[in-house]
């Protein structure tokens, strides 16, 4: 079918006059801009736009808009780029007017849209209204990354093991398994003529555990960053289904970035998507965000929520306490990781983390691998 | 083009057709809900629907399924699902009584060994359920929360939508005859990949308007006031705007609508707001919400400035 369809000469099926062809190289045209704004059109997507084109009549502007958008957006952020572009492009077409379209969608640092959404969909409120001391730098990442801590993978990967302790609904194959599988056993013993001659045993899978990570990267938490990166980067590699996010004034998801193949895409990538790195802290929000997006769904039983922050908030403590008891019933345990606790003098008196600490179960530091590898004899207790 | 795929496209051959078949269904489809449904019939490829909670998502495959008058295929999706679980299993109970039954009246192995790893044995799954179409009919495919899934099962489910087969190695491969009407939604608690998106019309599903919302409570609540309705469809759209950890969808509405026609409201005020609250909202740390800001305040079609954090 679908290639049956690919091989169908679209121009030519295109209603309407002699303006086809006009309109053929116009969404072309289109496709291109999208494109440059960063939305994935590829040539198997183009086609189907102009399969869809086909069935919708074209001089419905809302029609033609809608039949452009479902094929090409493929997030809610995207339907807004979409719009935004679609206007300026075919809006300018109206007045015969053929000029190239300018796009300011690629905001320089200085000058930014506010509406455009670099945080996700359930980010709710205006951004700017924590915007106060935010400080959005495209901070060179790279620069301050030190390259592999050697014995930090073997770290989460002991930590990885250890809480993997849920058992699962779901069996595997086991020598020793408790429960006769039925299926395999079966298979099995076909060869012996359906006589039972071998058991096939198995017995329930492990469940791993999910890490939910909520990492200030406010300017107070700047000098751990190199630190924490790598952590972030290597327990996102240790537990497959963990999501983690970045906070200081607002809150923005880095789990794919960081799910890329090396170190320095990731970091080009987080660099662009966490703009106020190195900004002020609001945990109040941050957690509130948390709440309702990442962990708005999936068992708190298999969830471990991670925060790591020194606790310095400029939020309201009435906030971040609920919002605290909320997430420790999102979660099956929340660990807070403090880099300055066991640095001398220092006491949980920060306002932010005074309010936090009762809903807490383990309060930790980490700043290096020594203090890692304790953390990590810890967590293995969760 | 086959037979049965030409009836999904006789039914939604233009944007009004599709309106008026829901409509008929009690399901009022906005304009470019109504182009997307028709766009996938017409290019066969599956629509992605995501959109928060309770905005009706699921109920739009439903009323395909209604619609076409085919069987609903449901696959509901949840943090673990294996892909194998999701195309098909034997009937163990059963294959073991056909060997015993075997044992009195000896055949030869390799013919047992077919038959009991034949078609009857097997207990066939949504999946492949979807793909076999039994009946010669194409059925709509709903994959509910696709976003709940690991992304192993993603990886799966994009091989099966973009081949439309799926293997049974002891029998073989069965191919989709029709291709089934396929509808995925999902709450977006996790961004799917790009691989899959591109497969799917996406559409985004937001809460409906004041007057939608009015229209849909006059439909699906009968007997109920039309100055009630209006009131209801007001009080949600506030209620919305409440940084609540559950946001009330229609279904809550709905509910919500019920319960007052039950206890012969006619008009809501703040005790009864109080009251009812139980239909609309969840979660107790949400209730409190609700006190705190005072339900006089929300029925004034204030949601607190401070609503949000």
């Amino acid at each position: 079918m679908t290639a049956e369809a690919a091989n169908t000469p679209v121009i030519a099926e295109l209603p309407g006059d002699g303006s086809n062809t006009n309109l053929f190289g116009r969404v072309l045209e289109f496709c291109r801009l999208l494109k440059s704004a960063g939305l994935n059109v590829t040539s198997g997507r183009m086609v189907d736009v102009f399969r869809a084109l086909n069935c919708v009549e074209v001089e419905r502007r809302d029609d033609f808009r809608v039949a452009l958008r479902v094929n090409l957006a493929a997030s809610r952020e995207e339907e807004e780029i979409f719009e935004r572009v679609f206007e300026a492009f075919w809006e300018g077409d109206r007045g015969g007017d053929s000029a190239p379209v300018e796009l300011h969608l690629e905001p320089s640092s200085d000058d930014r849209t506010p509406d455009v959404p670099e945080t996700p969909p359930y980010v709710r409120g205006s951004p700017k209204q924590y915007a106060r001391d935010e400080v959005l730098r495209d901070k060179d990442l790279a620069a301050q990354w030190p390259g592999e801590l050697s014995g930090m993978k073997a770290i989460l990967r002991e930590l990885a093991r250890r809480l993997a302790t849920r058992p699962s609904r779901r069996f595997r194959a086991a020598r020793r398994g408790r429960r006769i599988d039925l299926r395999r056993s079966m298979r099995k013993n076909v060869r012996y003529g359906m006589d039972v001659v071998e058991l096939t045993r198995s017995q329930r899978r492990i469940r791993k555990t999910r890490l939910a990570l909520l990492c200030d990267v406010s300017g107070s938490m700047d000098v751990y960053n190199p630190f924490l990166l790598r952590l972030m980067l290597g327990l996102q590699k240790g537990f497959k289904n963990s999501r983690t996010a970045v906070f200081s004034t607002r809150v923005t998801e880095i789990t794919r970035a960081l799910r890329r193949q090396s170190v320095h895409e990731t970091l080009a990538e987080v660099g662009s998507l966490a703009k106020h790195w190195s900004g002020g802290t609001d945990i109040g929000a941050a957690l509130a965000n948390f709440n309702r997006g990442i962990l708005r769904e999936g068992s708190a039983n298999s969830t471990v929520g991670i925060i790591l922050s020194d606790g310095y908030d400029q939020g309201d403590p009435a906030i971040v306490r609920r919002e605290m008891q909320a997430l420790s019933r999102r979660t099956r345990a929340i660990v807070w990781i403090n880099p300055l606790l066991g640095t001398e003098g220092y006491a949980p008196v920060a306002q932010g983390m005074r309010s936090a600490l009762p809903y807490v179960d383990y309060f930790l530091p980490a700043y290096d691998l020594p203090t890692l590898r304790a953390l990590c004899r810890t967590l293995g207790e969760v | 083009m086959s037979e049965s795929n030409s009836a999904a496209m006789q039914a939604f051959s233009s944007v009004e057709a599709v309106q008026e078949a829901f409509a008929r269904e009690n399901f009022i489809a906005d304009r470019p809900l109504a182009l997307t449904v028709m766009l996938a019939a017409r290019l066969e490829k599956p629509i992605l629907l995501e959109g928060e909670a309770g905005v009706g998502k699921t109920e739009v495959a439903k009323v395909v399924a209604r619609v076409l008058d085919t069987e609903l295929v449901r696959l509901q999706c949840y943090e673990g699902l294996d892909a194998q679980s999701t195309i098909y299993e034997w009937n163990y109970a059963k294959q073991i009584l056909a060997i015993r039954m075997a044992e009195s009246a000896p055949q030869e192995r390799a013919v047992l060994e077919r038959s009991i790893f034949s078609d009857e044995f097997l207990l066939a799954r949504p999946l492949l359920r979807a793909i076999r179409d039994s009946g010669g009919r194409p059925v709509t495919l709903l994959i509910d929360e696709i976003d709940r899934a690991d992304e192993e099962f993603e990886a799966f489910l994009l091989e099966v939508l973009s081949d439309y087969q799926v293997t049974v190695p002891e029998i073989g491969t069965f191919t989709a005859k029709h291709r089934p009407f396929v509808v995925l939604t999902s709450n977006r608690t996790r961004e799917l990949s790009d691989a899959l998106k591109r497969r799917c019309l996406y559409l985004w599903i937001d809460y409906p308007t004041h007057a939608k919302e009015r229209e849909i409570v006059m439909r699906k609540v009968p007997g109920i006031e039309q100055a009630l309705a209006d009131q209801i469809a007001g009080l949600m759209h506030t209620l919305r705007e409440v940084d609540f950890y559950k946001r009330p969808g229609v279904a809550e509405t709905l509910d919500w609508a019920r319960a007052l026609v039950g206890l012969n409201v006619s008009r809501v005020d703040p005790t009864t707001l109080e009251e009812t609250a139980g239909c609309i909202l969840k979660y107790k740390d949400d209730i409190e919400r609700l006190r705190s800001i005072g339900p006089a305040k929300i029925l004034s079609g204030d949601a607190g400035t401070n609503a949000r954090p």
